[in-house]
């Protein structure tokens, strides 16, 4: 896999809300080396609106990097939250890893 | 008791305790000292008696001697005999008292003092008794002999004397020790019982201390709750003055709305509803949410409120408005708000929308499900460049549109089950058809509950009737060109 080492995977779980903004901050951080980014919000079931800000900013800034960015989301009700937020619209989100690696070393031209 | 008195009067109990315990044994101690030494001094006391006895025992033996001596007559001779009897029982008496008394020194003297009245006995005494009286040299001996015997006895009387001394030396030490003793307890129960009540006056220092510092966190609290309250009102307030505004009534449409706010304290947020007409019997619906809670969310939703007005002003369609209102809310570094307006053409049971972050909006058209309207892009106050597009949607007459904030559907965590909770509601309630219908779903979905968050819901309903309709159409152009545009990017 030669893509994933310049793709970087940030990955969060579980329901995100406003107690856990601190960690997020942390986790949601581009890496210098990073030619495109991997969110894996696979396991993640809900986001409280802090925490869809959080995450609204971070794809806002690695769009504003030109650092092509994918979002894997599996939780029917948390898809609708970003729907709402109109990530789907900014951003490429995907159900399945493999397409959003294939898109992502397509856009990062590995 | 608590434990912090505790160590204190177990230690200080402990510490009495071994001081009664010392005086006792320092009581008996002294008594049997002072018993010792008194009968040590009545041992003294008997001892240097019977050392006057011997002494006297002695020089009447001498005596007897001497009388007989100088014209011997043997009635002189009494003296001596007495003396030769009294003599040796006087010793061992004295013997046995002063082997009692422990006193090797005199013991060795007192044999000393018997092997010389012997010899003087034997030396003196006899030859000068017998027929033929030895040389004069044996008075001469026999002075020696009484000499020493006087001395021996007289080294005993200053050994008795010396031990009498000694012996009151000692009681008097071992009262003066145990006097010190007494004193030190006295002086250690006063420290301790000091110690003690310091200890005791230290905690309860400190328990007063800890009481005011309990009483001012209760006041301090008091106060942060009287400030929180007081914020709480100002934002009930602004929020109110924003939200409870009175709908137009344009023709062809009824509109209706609700506010419910937050249970929780302080959760206050940043939801608005807005309905004006515009020029051309159009009509602005306007609906949205500012991140966050409080007064400074109160404030940034009257702000946003007011420039999707001002921008409606200058372009009434949706999708430029919210660019416009984008623009500036990132100008302002405003919070992210996420919102919905839409144009309302009442005549032409048409309308456009935009929508920026916000839930969809929900469609009831007569003879058909509930629906949900396509989700919008993100919401405004995140990126520059984000694109909101306006959307048309050509309804029929009696069609309910139902704009709603999160809190319609969040109340769980399941959004899924809150979509549909809320499509089940409005479809209820347009059944029902009430005079508020906003006022109706949102019952239909809480019952008598408060919700965590604000809920706002804003509904319109196109008029039923087809007649007249046309006589009211005044077509503004502009509506038809706006909705359904794709607008550019700003």
């Amino acid at each position: 896999m030669n893509e994933s080492k310049t793709i970087e995977t940030i990955r969060l779980a579980g329901e995100l809300e406003i107690g856990r903004k601190r960690e997020m901050r942390d986790a949601l951080a581009l890496s210098e080396n990073a030619r495109a980014v991997l969110l894996d919000l696979s396991d993640v079931t809900y986001a409280d609106s802090t925490a869809l800000t959080e995450l609204l900013r971070f794809c806002a800034a690695a769009q504003g990097a030109d650092t092509p960015i994918a979002i894997l989301i599996a939780a029917p009700q948390f898809l609708r939250l970003v729907q709402y937020a109109g990530l789907a619209t900014a951003f490429r989100i995907f159900r399945d890893r493999g397409d959003a690696l294939h898109y992502l070393s397509e856009c990062a031209g590995l | 008791m608590p434990r912090r008195i505790r160590g204190p009067l177990v230690l200080t109990l402990a510490l009495m305790a071994l001081v009664v315990a010392g005086l006792v044994v320092a009581g008996l101690f002294v008594r049997s000292v002072v018993a010792s030494s008194f009968r040590n001094a009545e041992s003294v006391r008997v001892a240097r008696i019977l050392v006057a006895g011997v002494v006297r025992q002695q020089l009447d033996e001498e005596t007897g001697i001497r009388g007989y001596e100088a014209d011997r007559n043997r009635i002189l001779l009494q003296p001596y005999y007495e003396g030769r009897v009294g003599l040796p029982r006087s010793r061992g008496r004295l013997l046995r008292v002063l082997e009692r008394l422990r006193m090797d020194e005199a013991l060795a003297i007192l044999q000393d003092a018997g092997r010389t009245n012997r010899r003087w006995l034997e030396e003196v005494a006899l030859p000068l008794l017998a027929p033929r009286p030895g040389p004069a040299s044996l008075e001469l001996r026999g002075k020696a002999l009484v000499d020493r015997f006087r001395t021996d006895m007289a080294s005993i009387e200053m050994l008795l004397a010396r031990r009498e001394a000694a012996s009151d030396v000692r009681a008097q030490r071992a009262i003066l020790l145990v006097g010190f003793f007494a004193f030190g307890a006295a002086a250690a129960v006063i420290v301790a019982a000091l110690l003690f009540t310091i200890q005791q006056y230290r905690l309860s220092m400190r328990l007063e201390q800890e009481r005011e510092k309990a009483e001012a966190e209760r006041r301090r609290s008091s106060e942060i709750r009287a400030a929180f309250e007081a914020e709480k009102r100002i934002a009930e307030t602004l929020q109110g003055a924003f939200v409870q505004n009175v709908l137009p009534e344009p023709a062809m449409l009824r509109l209706g709305a609700t506010f419910l706010p937050a249970a929780e304290e302080g959760k206050i947020g940043g939801d608005w509803y807005d309905a004006f007409e515009l020029p051309g019997g159009r009509v602005l619906l306007a609906i949205g949410d500012v991140a966050g809670h409080g007064i400074d969310a109160a404030v940034a939703m009257n702000a946003t409120r007011q420039l999707v007005m001002s921008c409606a002003l200058i372009d009434p369609r949706p999708g430029p408005v919210l660019e416009r209102v984008n623009a500036e809310l990132l100008r302002n570094q405003s919070p992210m708000v996420t919102a919905i307006a839409a144009l309302v053409d009442a005549g032409m049971c048409e309308f456009a929308y935009a929508s920026a972050g916000h839930p969809p909006a929900v469609l009831l058209e007569p003879g058909r499900d509930a629906r949900f309207l396509e989700v919008g892009s993100l919401p405004l106050g995140v990126l520059g460049s984000a694109v909101y597009e306006t959307h048309r949607v050509r309804s029929v007459p009696g069609a309910l549109l139902v704009l709603y904030t999160d809190g319609a559907i969040e109340h769980s965590r399941d959004v899924v089950a809150g979509e549909e909770l809320l499509l089940a509601a409005v479809e209820s309630a347009a059944q029902a058809s009430p005079t508020n219908i906003a006022a109706a779903i949102r019952r239909r979905i809480f019952d008598d509950r408060k919700p965590t968050d604000d809920v706002a819901i804003l509904t319109l309903r196109f008029a039923e009737r087809t007649e007249g309709r046309a006589a009211i159409l005044k077509q503004d152009s502009q509506t038809t060109v706006a909705a359904g545009m794709r607008t550019e990017r700003t």
